[in-house]
């Protein structure tokens, strides 16, 4: 990892002298212990706080979209002879550089708008799991010392194997290298395990309906409607988004259960084939809701229903975007004929 | 809801979104037929199936539709020509999702009525009529407030 922050620092610093970039969108060191944040390097001396660890959570596409939407934007107000171009550069993984695919297929920025920065990733540090290492109590210092966390709280010091303390999404991810970069930087690490990705979908699909909406009615009810999950995932971009559009008002802001539950079903349905796994959502989310076991059955209807992985080639479009004529008809209403419930 | 459960004529509310082309004139054919079918019906006629934002079924059932029927052309048959291909994915998506989180399956059916079809149109509101009627009341995502 050393190696691939001292490269990653080389060619940030590379591409800001050469003015190949405006901006490179990277992670520095957190204030707190153990943390990472996004940030911004706009001049080459910048660079060197350019950081690469498992401490690196968010998806950094998000910020790529508002940055050249936001300069779209305002390129509209410049006479034409004055326009330029802006490009960004972004470290990205595997995760983030789906999400990148999925920007460029929905024809959000062109591929001369982008650099990435490739880095290789073995997954990153789950908060939830860390607090629960901590027993609660806050971080006073933290390192991570040969794949081992050692936090140190008011109470004493406890350590965990760093594997143990990854989010839930990284234990299972393919994409530990990103599916396309203009620079890669590092060595790729194996491959996950896979193979076991969907089968908390798959044991939740075997539960009986009826613990299937406790649990879903459960986890709502938490949702505080703070829409973190919204700002954060690179895949809900849209100016106005549904959930504060009032012509027509999709979803009320009641205090009813049912308009949270609205709420999260329309925008998880937006994540047909579009969800990465980042698991962005789940690490910012206050109130700690469960997203992930919803957002990965779309993840697993797009792929066996219509052989789609989101973000993986640019060529595939989106899976709602697109048709066979061999899609399957199963769930289609024949009367006389009792249907699969 | 107490006006829902305990009236013992509980009739399901059903909203059926159709397209204009094909299963909207089946139902026209019915009519002019004077073939016969449950009144629980109310038809909400778009131009495709396609143009339905599957957010109008969520909607439906978050303001109380007992049951909620989309219905276009047969696939190959559409007016636009691949309307009713892309929009056999999104429902394809969404009734498994709902399915996921715990919601009946026959509370949001799927179907193609051509034209002709006049008398599957009967049979599918039939269908759809007892199907629903067999669930109860829908309780799941309902606003109560």
């Amino acid at each position: 990892m050393e190696n691939v922050e001292k490269k990653l620092r080389e060619e940030a610093k590379g591409l800001l002298a050469e003015k190949k970039v405006d901006v490179v969108v990277g992670y520095e060191k957190g204030t707190l212990p153990l943390t990472a944040t996004p940030c911004f390097i706009t001049t080459p001396e910048e660079a060197d706080r350019l950081v690469w660890n498992p401490f690196c959570v968010l998806n950094l596409a998000k910020f790529v979209h508002d940055l050249l939407d936001q300069h779209h934007e305002a390129q509209k107000r410049v006479k034409p002879e004055a326009r330029r171009k802006r490009v960004v550069g972004v470290v990205a993984r595997g995760c983030t550089s789906r999400s990148l695919v999925i920007h460029l297929q929905e024809k959000q920025y062109g591929k001369d708008e982008i650099v990435i920065l490739g880095v290789p990733c073995g997954g990153y540090l789950d908060g939830k799991k860390l607090a629960a290492l901590a027993g609660g109590e806050e971080v006073r210092e933290g390192a991570l010392d040969e794949g081992k966390i050692v936090v140190k709280t008011m109470s004493g010091e406890r350590q965990a194997a760093l594997t143990g303390l990854l989010a839930d999404n990284c234990l299972v991810c393919r994409f530990n290298r990103p599916v396309i970069a203009d620079i890669q930087t590092g060595e790729v690490p194996p491959v996950a395990e896979a193979e076991r990705e969907y089968d908390p979908v798959t044991a939740f699909e075997n539960l009986p309906p009826e613990e299937r909406w406790t649990y879903f009615e459960k986890e709502m009810a938490k949702c505080i409607r703070c829409y973190a999950c919204r700002n954060v995932c690179p895949s809900c971009y849209c100016r106005i988004c549904f959930a504060e559009q009032s012509q027509p008002r999709w979803v009320d802001i009641g205090a009813d259960p049912s308009d949270t539950q609205l709420f999260q079903l329309m925008r998880i349905y937006h994540m047909v084939g579009r969800c990465v796994d980042c698991g962005s959502c789940t690490a910012v989310c206050p109130m700690g809701v469960d997203l992930r076991k919803f957002l990965k059955k779309l993840d697993k209807d797009a792929f066996t229903m219509f052989g789609h992985r989101a973000g993986v080639s640019l060529e595939e479009p989106a899976p709602l975007s697109a048709y066979r004529e061999t899609d399957r008809e199963d769930f289609i209403f024949e009367p006389g004929k009792k249907s699969e419930a | 809801m107490t006006d829902k459960e305990s009236a013992k004529e509980w009739e399901p509310k059903i909203v059926a979104i159709v397209c204009n082309w094909c299963t909207y004139a089946g139902a026209d054919l019915a009519g002019i037929s004077r073939i016969q079918y449950p009144p629980n019906v109310r038809i909400i006629r778009v131009p495709c199936t396609g143009r339905i934002n599957p957010f109008y079924i969520m909607r439906a059932l978050h303001e109380g539709a007992d049951g909620v029927l989309v219905s276009g052309c047969h696939p190959g048959e559409c007016h636009y020509i691949t309307g009713n291909l892309t929009a056999r994915r999104k429902f394809a998506a969404l009734k498994s999702f709902l399915g996921y989180i715990g919601l009946e399956g026959d509370r949001t059916l799927f179907t193609w009525v051509s034209a002709s079809e006049g008398d599957r149109f009967a049979q599918v509101i039939r269908g759809v009529t007892d199907a629903v009627r067999a669930l109860g009341p829908a309780r799941k995502l309902v606003k109560r407030m």
